[in-house]
């Protein structure tokens, strides 16, 4: 009994140790003037240079334009690859008081509607999703996504222009999911070079990296000279890339530091603009009912070029033009059949 | 054959893990004391299991250790053998005194131990099981080669035929205790104790044994045999220490002995195991008669092949066998345990292939199982609703739901008494009493229910010889009244004090049926094995 | 279109991919294989793979040698086996809930340790495709054996070399007896933990190699959870290879080949749905599985612990 009891704390322990990872804030602060809360539970880490990271650094955005923790406190739960794991987070965040509960995620949706009914005085938002739960008559929920065709055009373009061989690889994560943006950037390439070739290949997971590594290379060696793709999968392809002196697009968030040499360009997600309408419309009493989405037009998507590296200027100017075009409505990147990416 | 002490210094040659003793089989002087232990005192919980025992092992000697279940003789060899440490006492090896703190210090003292569950690692070959442990000549290679050579040598030397590269779990269980000597032998072992090594063995596998130890013996080896199987003792022994709850009773030298005064000095009294065999045999009627039985065993592979016995009225007939010849599955298919998967089976004619055990019993079955502590008895359970499981719901026990525990008491109590079982109370938990008070219960609960048919698996295995003396009798005065019983055992000896016809049963088949009178355990080993005499 | 499939360059590039693949595979399940085969299963493979994983990358992200980086590696490996050890065979804990204790604790600290030491994904600059003279001439097979970075051959040279511990040595007679009858081996005076202990050691070694070989080998990256349950993968596998080496190569391999062929199918674009192609590799799983059932070598101890008994 007693060696029972002594095990089970050690597993205790190990558990406790494993659960360090995620950081909450409770020190609710009651007294006048008192931070905004938000809660974000995401699916992968905060340092993925992909989705979750790009919530969370546009936060921090915010949160430094809003002048620092005494007016914007974040707490956030990592990792949640599971859905009920999730769901309890966002059950706990809701029940703790926090002003805004985000659940960065389109497998969360069942659980932020479920949620919302139950703390109608709380704010949630959800994404990909142009869901708000209207017409359920539920008022509390904001939906947000991007329209990440646009930077896949973009990113197209500019991967027809790079390619000497016309072959170009793209990585997907699961089927379906990254679709808006690999339809964009097919698009791209197509209206440039009408013949090259675009090789898509999904790892199905969003978080293999060993395969999308050998991905990486299965493009290379089938003649790729440009890649891109996409989910937090992506950064063992990425140092591949970097190895074999491949060109390679990123999107979703900053990638450049893990390809210094390679990386060309970023679609950058900008979600500060969201966060801070949202965050105006739940000071006004409005708790949801919007639903966002990320555009050139409303500088939620952004393309970066890298500094450090020479690129021919008129890959520069194609780009800009091409995102130019995608403003004024003169380019359609892709026949949107879908809202959803 | 070459000579022993030739034999013994050519183990050096290979022998890789010598013990420091190693060399004293070489210039051993026959008869001199190798191991003595004095005032030896172990204490269990609640038990004292020796009790200053005094105890002495010759070179060249076979001195076997002899007592019921309980005695101590067990717990004094593993004491010798470092697995349990005394409370008080010494032990002393060539006068010298030593302290055996496990195994590897027993071994280092040139002590070596077969269990009776043999500690073999059955996936591993007959060499790497003797190689293991020791250390190789090209550490941290193996050397299986050079072991390999060791074994054929020792093999030969001491008759102990086995193939060196044969996986363990290819062998027969008499193979196995080959190996297990092997071991011993190999790690320079000038002492071997055997804990009832005849018991897992066919007659004719006991012989071989018998051969090698006497081999064993010429050469200076000092064996000791746990055994309680007295006949076996009188026939190899060179002398005998009997204990008694924990005590010594006496060293004898064998010469001196005859069965009924070992027996006196086991128990304490003067016991009856010889069945009268003059008594006259009043058969009845068939009472169970089984008609080309087929069963399968828990693996689904074929455990009974078509077996048809018919036992009558007033009879015992035997079932010998080695263990996992069908035996287990032949007693279940009665019993309404196993589902058959052909043929019948009639109890005084009447068919009860399809009924269910709580008819069976009902219509006059008993049970015995082999099994005692799993299938015979609640282990939870006070011994009064042990007493009672079957026939708990009959009117005797029980008013509409409720159980007429006044009845019940007074039932049990008398039951207690008439079957000598030794309980401090009926209310007491069963799990506490002894094996073979638990057996007694057992056959309390089923012989006063005045059972027509009585099927017994390896009734008396592992209880003392007072209880088995005990079982005896009643299965014999129920015979008397006209009970039907099949009884299976792998006790020649208790076959042929018991039955009147003894079938021999082999992997699912039954063999042959001999009358008790016409055969020998000679011809039964042969069929136990699967060879008809007539035949070879 | 499946004619490309067959094209000389395209099956010498699916198996250059397949033997690259089963590199972390390789490690993890000989590693496992040893635990296994002493009686100790440890679902904790991933946690340690991940810690390896990191403790390379920090190294190595400080500016050290890659080799120094390998040496942390397994160093790293070597303590996580110990306490994978002191849980389960010294105080007795269920293997099974000990080995996900592991795990969590692995995933939980090397992210933690992660954030607190480098705080962004960052690269480095790993081991480096290493083209064996003369060998990596020969046509097709030279490409597909003889052209890959160190970490490659070292996991395909501990093949023989686990096989030669497990069979041909003490250490390895020792482990087969401890995880088939400890008993056995107690009596003779083998030290049932002791064997054990070691056996954890060379395990986590053997994983936190594996998790080495994608930091600073295959992606020259860390990731939080980068492994994505790779461990889980290969303590299957050494079921799948019925614990011994040559079936733990085997079914590296031909996961490795599986997953190879659909992400060559996809990249050549040939007209298979990509949710079939991503289903490839766990169909052949189960299907190799379902004939390979037999478990005539598993270790009868496996997953008990040992209390000698009086």
């Amino acid at each position: 009994m007693l060696r029972q009891i002594r095990i089970s704390m050690l597993i205790f322990l190990l558990l406790l140790a494993a659960c360090g990872g995620s950081d909450e804030d409770d020190g609710a602060a009651n007294a006048e003037g008192a931070p905004f809360r938000v809660a974000i539970v995401m699916p992968s880490s905060t340092t993925d240079i992909a989705w979750s990271q790009s919530m969370y650094d546009s936060l921090t955005t915010v949160q430094s334009e809003m002048g620092g923790e005494d007016a914007l406190k974040i707490a956030f739960s990592e990792g949640m690859f599971r859905v009920t794991d999730a769901s309890a987070a966002i059950r706990d965040y809701a029940a703790e008081g926090y002003d805004l509960v985000i659940a960065h995620g389109a497998q969360y949706g069942n659980s932020v509607f479920e949620v919302a009914s139950d703390f109608t005085e709380t704010s949630f938002a959800w994404g990909t999703s142009s869901d708000t739960g209207a017409d359920r008559g539920i008022e509390n929920v904001f939906a947000y996504g991007a329209v990440a065709n646009e930077g896949g055009y973009v990113n197209g373009v500019v991967a027809a222009m790079l390619s000497t061989n016309d072959v170009i690889g793209v990585i997907g994560p699961v089927a379906g999911d990254a679709k808006l943006y690999i339809d964009g950037f097919v698009r791209g390439v197509t209206d440039v070079k009408p013949d090259a070739q675009v090789n898509v290949s999904y790892t199905g997971s969003f978080s293999d990296t060993t395969l999308a590594a050998e991905a990486a290379h299965v493009h290379i060696q089938a003649g790729a000279d440009v890649l891109t793709g996409s989910a937090q999968q992506v950064v063992g392809a990425i140092g591949v890339a970097n190895e074999n002196g491949v060109a390679w697009l990123g999107t979703q968030s900053d990638q450049i530091s893990l390809g210094p040499n390679v990386v060309v360009t970023n679609q950058i997600y900008n979600w500060a603009n969201v966060i801070s309408d949202m965050i105006a419309k739940i000071e006004t009493g409005e708790l949801g009912g919007t639903a966002y989405k990320l555009t050139f037009e409303n500088d939620g998507l952004r393309l970066e070029f890298n500094e450090n590296i020479e690129i021919a200027d008129e890959v520069k100017e194609a780009a800009r033009a091409a995102i130019e075009d995608i403003k004024s409505g003169v380019v359609d990147p892709v026949l949107l059949e879908e809202d959803d990416e | 054959m070459l000579t022993g002490r030739r034999r013994i210094e050519d183990q050096f040659v290979y022998g890789i893990a010598r013990p420091t003793g190693g060399h004293r089989a070489v210039n051993f002087r026959l008869n001199a004391p190798y191991v003595q232990m004095y005032g030896i005192v172990k204490r269990f919980p609640g038990v004292l299991a020796c009790d200053h025992v005094d105890f002495d092992v010759r070179r060249g000697e076979l001195h076997a250790l002899l007592g019921e279940n309980g005695a101590g003789k067990s717990t004094l060899m593993r004491i010798l053998y470092g697995l349990y440490q005394p409370e008080e006492g010494r032990i002393l090896r060539d006068g010298a005194e030593v302290t055996i703190h496990s195994p590897t210090d027993a071994i280092r003292q040139g002590i070596g131990m077969i269990h009776q569950h043999f500690m073999l690692v059955d996936t591993l070959t007959v060499t790497e099981n003797v190689a293991l442990g020791l250390k190789s000549s090209r550490e941290p290679l193996l050397d299986l080669d050079r072991v390999e050579a060791g074994i054929r040598e020792l093999s030969e030397a001491y008759g102990l035929q086995i193939d060196p590269r044969a996986p363990v779990w290819t062998l027969s269980v008499g193979e196995r205790q080959r190996v297990e000597i092997m071991k011993a032998l190999y790690r320079g072992a000038a002492m071997l104790i055997l804990d009832e090594p005849t018991a897992v063995l066919t007659p004719q596998e006991v012989e071989e044994l018998f051969v090698t130890l006497g081999y064993m013996k010429e050469n200076g080896y000092s064996l000791v045999l746990i055994s309680h199987k007295l006949q076996e003792i009188l026939s190899i022994s060179d002398r005998i220490t009997v204990l008694r709850s924990g005590r010594l009773v006496g060293t004898v030298p064998t010469k001196d002995m005859t069965r009924q005064e070992l027996a006196r000095m086991m128990v304490g009294r003067d016991v009856m195991l010889e069945r009268d065999r003059d008594d006259e045999i009043d058969v009845g009627e068939v009472r169970l008669r089984l008609e080309d039985v087929k069963a399968v065993d828990v693996t689904g592979q074929p455990a009974l092949r078509g077996v048809s016995l018919s036992v009558q009225a007033g009879e015992i007939l035997g079932v010998a066998g080695i263990s996992g010849n069908g035996q287990r599955e032949l007693a279940e298919v009665i019993a309404g345990l196993r589902p058959m998967t052909g043929g019948s089976v009639e109890m005084d004619g009447t068919p009860i292939t399809d009924w269910s055990t709580a008819r069976r019993t009902e219509a006059g079955l008993a049970y015995i199982p082999e099994e005692r502590m799993h299938d015979g008895i609640v282990r939870d359970f006070a011994v009064s609703e042990n007493l009672v499981l079957q026939e708990h719901t009959s009117d005797k026990f029980s008013h509409g739901i409720f159980l007429a525990f006044d009845y019940i008491a007074r039932y049990s109590r008398q039951l207690v008494q008439d079957f000598y079982i030794k309980t401090p109370d009926i209310r007491t938990m069963t799990r506490n009493l002894s094996g073979g008070n638990i057996q007694r219960l057992i056959l309390a609960r089923e012989l006063s229910r005045r059972p027509k048919v009585l099927v017994a698996a390896q009734p008396t295995r592992g209880i003392d010889i007072g209880a088995i003396e005990y079982i005896y009798q009643q299965l014999l005065e129920q015979r008397d009244t006209g009970m039907a019983t099949l009884l299976i055992s792998e006790d020649l000896d208790e076959l042929l004090a018991l039955c009147d016809r003894i079938a021999v049963i082999y992997e699912g088949q039954i063999m042959d049926v001999l009358e008790r009178d016409k055969t020998s355990a000679e011809e039964l080993g042969l069929l136990m094995a699967g060879v008809h005499p007539e035949r070879q | 279109m499946f004619d490309e499939l067959f094209t000389i360059s395209t099956l010498v590039g699916i198996l250059h991919s397949c033997v690259r693949l089963a590199t972390p595979y390789l490690f993890a399940s000989l590693g496992e294989t040893f635990g296994q085969r002493s009686g100790v299963l440890n679902l904790g493979v991933d946690g340690i793979m991940l810690m390896g994983a990191f403790f390379a990358f920090y190294v190595v992200f400080e500016g050290h040698n890659l080799w120094v980086g390998l040496l942390a590696a397994i160093a790293v490996g070597i303590l996580m086996g110990l306490l994978k050890a002191f849980v389960s065979v010294t105080m007795q804990s269920l293997q099974g809930i000990s080995g996900i204790g592991l795990y969590l604790f692995g995933l939980g600290l090397s992210s933690l340790l992660f954030k607190t030491l480098i705080g962004s994904v960052e690269g480095v600059s790993g081991f480096r495709q290493l083209a064996i003279p003369f060998l990596s001439d020969i046509p097709g097979i030279g490409h597909i054996l003889f052209n890959h970075n160190a970490l490659v051959y070292l996991a395909y040279l501990m093949v023989p070399v686990s096989w030669f511990v497990i069979n041909r040595t003490t250490l390895g007679l020792k482990i087969r007896a401890v995880g088939h009858n400890p008993e056995a081996a107690d009596t003779l005076g083998v030290s049932v933990n002791g064997v054990r202990y070691t056996t954890m050691m060379i395990g986590g070694a053997l994983a936190a190699v594996a998790g080495a070989s994608l930091s600073i080998g295959l992606q020259n990256v860390f990731q939080e959870n980068m492994t994505n349950g790779l461990g889980f993968i290969a303590v299957a596998l050494v079921y799948f290879g019925s614990w011994r080496t040559v079936g733990v190569l085997g079914g590296s391999l031909l996961f490795s080949l599986v997953n190879a062929l659909q992400l060559w199918v996809q990249a050549l674009a040939i007209p298979v749905p990509s949710e079939i192609a991503v289903m490839m590799p766990y169909i052949m799983t189960i299907v190799v599985l379902a004939f390979t059932a037999r478990q005539i070598q598993k270790p009868a101890a496996l997953a008990r612990s040992y209390e000698r008994g009086e």
